[in-house]
């Protein structure tokens, strides 16, 4: 392996950084938020709800990734619907993330004893309050490590947008190949940048599991 | 009917499924009246006590609570219950503790306290505070304020649990089995702080398997079996001087660790 490429290489690939951790942010956010709402209809009583996020996680959790960013990005301009390649990979990595953050999440909260309910029950909170107040804190700590894991997941498919143009670090990298024919070091470097910002979410991981620990 | 009457329970039944679990329950309890539920496991004691704040929907009868209907069988056969507004309204009012102590294990012991009176009733932080510290030092804990449940012993967090419920100034307070999962020589404490509450004139509807207690404690025991009330009167009676073959073969059972005799039956004829 050739040290100057490399050196050379980092620059060029760094460029990319800021839409890769883009990609990765809004996805999580907007997936974290779909997903919320997901669990939350899946464990409600009303039967549509219930029906409704069944056919979601159903659908998003079944489809190839990337092929939902080529609905995103190439189908839904058809249908009068154009997204620039950014906003269409975070279309489709949200829905992608959410449908399995979803499961997350509802097994989180399901996982919670059910004493719990019953005491705010007693106390006469109302459903909404016992969920934010009781339930779901309880839940994160249980949440914490596989949903950590499906968001490593995330940032790594964000490599994926790649295909939908988006200028992101992988990009660059195929750049980097058909400029000068160098591939060896290019793809070390990318590789470590994706391996030291999985490292900072598993390091996250560690500082949340130790938050939300409960107190003995 | 009794106009002091702060529970009316009539035709209570609960099935589960198949299961009959309650067949045909009726009572009352009276304004600061202590009335102790007794009986063999998978009598339906549990069921009967979670029915009364609705935390079990009866499949039919009616319960009133303190004026309040909570559900009322219809003359089709069907159940009418209450608004979920109507059934909080009617739970600020009915504080239960339960077996596993079901304390918020994310908060302190003082945190558990205040968090229903703040939510519900829009008690500002601080008097729900200080009101808080009173009650833990009513039940002997004020030094655990800062605690959390899981640093407590099973006795401990009982006896916050219960301080939690009262601070809702209830009306009626709901026991079940509250020394069941602590170990013997911590249930004393709880037992303590109940008679005191009894002693201050708390209605309380209690399901033990202490016998001192309700013997001690309780105006009135009610014996249950197969999901009905068998026996009831004054807890010196049906302790003392149990008319049913099926409460004495039960009583001896808990108190002499006799086997029960599973086919004991009633000698109703007398």
């Amino acid at each position: 392996m050739d040290w100057d490429v490399v050196l050379e290489s980092f620059p060029l690939i760094w460029k990319g950084a800021g839409k890769t951790v883009g990609l990765f942010a809004w996805s999580l956010a907007v997936g974290t938020v779909l997903a919320l709402a997901v669990a939350l209809m899946k464990i409600s009583s009303a039967k549509p709800l219930i029906w409704f996020a069944t056919f979601f996680s159903w659908l998003f959790r079944g489809i190839p990734l990337l092929i939902l960013l080529f609905y995103a990005f190439f189908a839904l301009p058809e249908v009068g619907w154009l997204l620039s390649p950014f906003w269409a990979a975070v279309l489709g990595l949200s829905l992608w993330t959410a449908a399995y953050q979803a499961e997350v999440i509802r097994s989180g909260i399901i996982a919670v004893d059910h004493g719990q309910t019953e005491a705010s029950d007693a106390l006469a909170m109302t459903r909404g309050h016992s969920m934010r107040r009781i339930i779901i804190p309880q839940s994160i700590r249980i949440m914490v490590p596989p949903f950590t894991s499906n968001a490593t997941t995330l940032l790594k498919q964000t490599s994926l947008a790649t295909l939908v143009t988006v200028p992101e670090m992988t990009l660059l990298t195929q750049r980097i190949f058909s400029n000068n024919f160098k591939f060896i070091e290019p793809i070390f470097v990318l590789a470590m940048i994706y391996l030291a910002m999985t490292t900072v979410l598993i390091i996250g991981q560690q500082i949340a599991e130790r938050t939300f620990r409960l107190r003995t | 009917m009794n106009s002091e009457a702060l529970v009316t329970v009539s035709g209570l039944h609960k099935s589960f499924g198949d299961v009959d679990v309650l067949r045909g329950i009726d009572f009352e309890v009276n304004r600061g009246e202590v009335v102790a539920i007794i009986g063999p496991s998978g009598s339906g004691k549990t069921t009967m006590l979670r029915c009364v704040n609705l935390l079990e929907r009866p499949s039919g009868g009616r319960i009133e609570v303190d004026g309040r209907i909570l559900c009322e069988e219809q003359p089709d056969g069907s159940m009418r219950f209450s608004d979920k507004a109507e059934i909080r309204a009617i739970r600020e009012h009915v504080g239960m503790v339960f077996q596993r102590f079901n304390l918020f294990p994310h908060f302190t012991a003082v945190e558990n306290i205040i968090e229903a009176p703040m939510a519900v009733r829009g008690v500002s932080r601080a008097d729900a505070h200080a009101r808080a510290l009173e009650l833990l030092e009513s039940v002997g804990l004020a030094h655990k304020a800062d605690s959390y449940p899981l640093q407590l012993s099973g006795g401990q967090q009982q006896r916050v649990a219960i301080a939690r419920a009262l601070a809702m100034d209830p009306a009626l307070m709901l026991f079940d089995e509250v020394t069941s999962s602590v170990d013997p020589e911590l249930a004393g404490e709880i037992l303590l702080v109940m008679k005191r509450l009894a002693q201050d004139g708390m209605t309380m509807l209690v399901v033990t398997h202490e016998m001192g207690f309700a013997a001690e404690v309780a105006d009135r025991v009610l014996f249950l079996d197969h999901g009905l009330i068998v026996e009831e009167g004054a807890a010196t009676e049906v302790l003392g001087d149990p008319k049913r073959q099926r409460t004495r073969s039960f009583l001896r059972a808990v108190l002499e660790r006799a086997p029960m005799v599973e086919d004991g039956m009633d000698d109703d004829g007398q």
